[in-house]
C-alpha cells in the first residue's frame, strides 16, 4: 500500500530550510496518517472481558451470553466505545514503509521543534452498529486538520484532527472517530522553586505616554490628557492629538464624576486574583472622556447604564493604587 | 430499569454515575485498549510532560460517560454517538487521596428518525473538586 500524497511529490523531499514550521505542518493536512490497518484479532470475548473489568462496567450484554441473548441485541456485543481498540497497534510495532507513516513524520517534526508531549483533547465517535464476536475490522485514518500554534494551560502547541473510519469484513462502515490531539511544548514545572506567590492583580504597563496618569492615580488624582494645540481632552493617553495632530499636551484634573456608559460582568473563565462576580465598566466622565475601570460598592445586578458614579482610589497592594468607581452618594463634593 | 422513550422528558437528569480509577485501573485499561502511552502509568514520564501525576486515559473517561448513558438507558438500547472533550486532566486515586469521577447527564432532545427513537444527552464528567473536566454528549436509541 502506497501512501496517497496529494501533491505527488515525495514526502521525503528535502525541505527548504526557510520554510516555516507552520507551513511544513500544513502539508500533512489531507494525507492518510498511516496505511489502512487490519485488526490483529477479530472482536472477541476475552478482550471485551478485560475492557469491562478495567472500567468496571458490569453490563451483561457484553459478557453474559445468556443475558445478551435475551436482550435486544440477541447475543453478545462489544462495548461501542471499544471501537478504536480493535485496530490499536499495541506493542507490536509494524515498521512502516518509507513515506507511509505520515502521522509519525508529523509527530517527529513537532518533537524536534520542542513540542514533545501529546494529549488527546476531543473525541467523537459514531456507531453504525454494535460489534459482535467474530467481526474483523479495518481502519483508515486521515490527518484532517492542523491548527495554528495555540497557547493552552499545558503549554503552547498544535491541535491535530485525525479522522478514522472503521469497516467490517464485508467492507461496511461500522463506525467513525474524530480524535483531536494537542502536541505541545510542556510548561516548565516549578517543582524545586519556592511555592509561587499568590497571584496579584495585573500591573499597568507604565510608559512615557501614560506615566502622568499613573503618577496622578498614586496621588489620588484622576488626570486627563489635554492637547495644548486645540484644547481637546483625550483618553487613553497617547502622544499625538487625533484632532489636530499636535504633539504638545498637558493634563487636567478630572472632578471624578461620571456615568456608566457600558459594562460587563465577566463570569468565565475565572482569573485569579479577581473575585466573581464583579463589574467592568466603561465610565464616561463629566469632562467627556471615557475610561475602563470597575464599578464597586454595589451588587453587580444593580448596575445600570447611565447611573452616576464617582471615582475613588483603592490601594490594591503596596505597589498598586487603582482608580475605581462607585455609585454617587447624594451631592457630596469631592 | 430501562428508560422508556415515551417517559423521557427533555430536561430530565439521568442517575449520576460515580467512578474511581486507581493506578491499577490505568494499568489494566492500558492493557485492555493497547494504549501504552506512559503518561498513564509512569509518574516521572508524566511529570516530564508537565503533568502533576499520571492521568486517566481520555478513552477511559469516555467509557465512563458511555457507561452512565447505558446504565440509564437499560439493556435494550443502542449508543449511536458519543462526544467527549478532554478539557482538564483527571488523576487516579492515591492512598490517602481519593479522586472520584462523577458522570452527570441531562436529556436535551428526543425525536424519531428512520424508525428509531433517539434521545440526545448532554454529559459532564466532574472531578472530586467539582470541576467539569470532561464535557460531552451522546445520542442513544431507546427500545420503546
Amino acid at each position: 500500500m502506497t501512501a496517497q500524497v496529494e501533491t505527488g511529490s515525495s514526502p521525503q523531499a528535502p525541505e527548504p530550510e526557510e520554510e516555516s514550521l507552520a507551513a511544513r505542518l500544513q502539508r500533512f493536512v489531507g494525507r492518510p496518517s498511516r496505511p489502512p490497518v487490519s485488526a490483529a484479532d477479530p472482536v472477541n470475548q476475552p478482550m471485551v472481558r478485560h475492557w469491562c473489568e478495567a472500567i468496571g462496567d458490569g453490563n451483561p450484554v457484553y459478557t453474559d451470553p445468556q443475558a445478551a441473548g435475551a436482550s435486544r441485541h440477541r447475543g453478545l456485543v462489544a462495548p461501542p466505545t471499544m471501537l478504536q481498540v480493535w485496530n490499536m497497534p499495541g506493542l507490536r510495532p509494524v515498521p512502516p514503509l518509507p513515506g507511509e507513516d505520515q502521522l509519525g513524520e508529523l509527530i517527529g517534526i513537532l518533537d524536534q521543534a520542542g513540542y514533545t508531549a501529546i494529549v488527546a483533547t476531543n473525541c467523537e465517535q459514531e456507531y453504525a452498529r454494535y460489534l459482535r464476536p467474530g467481526d474483523l475490522l479495518s481502519a483508515t485514518s486521515m490527518i484532517e486538520a492542523i491548527s495554528e500554534e495555540k497557547r493552552t494551560a499545558l503549554g503552547s502547541g498544535y491541535f491535530i484532527n485525525l479522522h478514522e473510519t472503521y469497516t467490517d469484513q464485508r467492507g461496511e462502515v461500522v463506525g467513525t472517530m474524530m480524535l483531536r490531539v494537542l502536541k505541545f511544548r510542556p510548561n516548565e514545572r516549578a517543582e524545586s522553586s519556592p511555592p509561587a506567590a499568590p497571584p496579584r492583580r495585573p500591573r499597568p504597563v507604565v510608559n512615557d505616554d501614560n506615566r502622568f496618569f499613573w503618577e496622578g492615580v498614586g496621588r489620588g488624582e484622576l488626570l486627563i490628557q489635554r492637547c495644548t494645540g486645540c484644547a481637546r481632552l483625550r483618553h487613553p493617553p497617547r502622544p499625538m492629538c487625533p484632532h489636530c495632530r499636535s504633539l504638545e499636551w498637558d493634563t487636567r484634573r478630572s472632578g471624578g464624576r461620571g456615568t456608566v456608559y457600558s459594562y460587563v460582568i465577566p463570569h468565565h473563565p475565572p482569573v485569579p486574583p479577581f473575585t466573581y462576580p464583579h463589574v467592568v465598566g466603561l465610565i464616561e466622565l463629566v469632562e467627556g472622556t471615557r475610561l475602563v475601570s470597575n464599578v464597586i460598592d454595589i451588587d453587580p445586578a444593580e448596575v445600570r447604564i447611565g447611573m452616576p458614579v464617582e471615582v475613588c482610589f483603592i490601594t490594591v497592594d503596596d505597589e498598586l493604587v487603582l482608580p475605581q468607581f462607585r455609585p454617587t452618594v447624594g451631592n457630596r463634593e469631592r | 430499569m430501562a428508560a422508556r422513550f415515551s417517559d423521557v422528558e427533555v430536561g430530565q437528569s439521568i442517575p449520576e454515575l460515580q467512578k474511581e480509577a486507581t493506578t491499577q485501573t490505568l494499568v489494566k485499561f492500558a492493557g485492555a485498549t493497547g494504549d501504552f502511552y506512559q503518561i498513564h502509568y509512569d509518574r516521572e514520564f508524566a511529570q516530564a510532560a508537565g503533568l502533576p501525576d499520571v492521568i486517566l486515559h481520555g478513552f477511559l473517561k469516555k467509557a465512563f460517560l458511555a457507561e452512565a448513558v447505558s446504565n440509564w438507558a437499560g439493556g435494550p438500547q443502542r449508543l449511536r454517538k458519543l462526544v467527549a472533550q478532554y478539557r482538564g486532566v483527571d488523576l487516579p486515586s492515591r492512598p490517602g487521596t481519593q479522586q472520584l469521577f462523577t458522570v452527570r447527564g441531562t436529556v436535551t432532545k428526543k425525536w424519531e428518525q428512520d424508525g428509531e427513537r433517539l434521545v440526545e444527552l448532554q454529559l459532564e464528567g466532574v472531578d472530586t473538586e467539582g470541576k467539569v473536566t470532561t464535557p460531552g454528549s451522546a445520542v442513544v436509541a431507546l427500545a420503546s
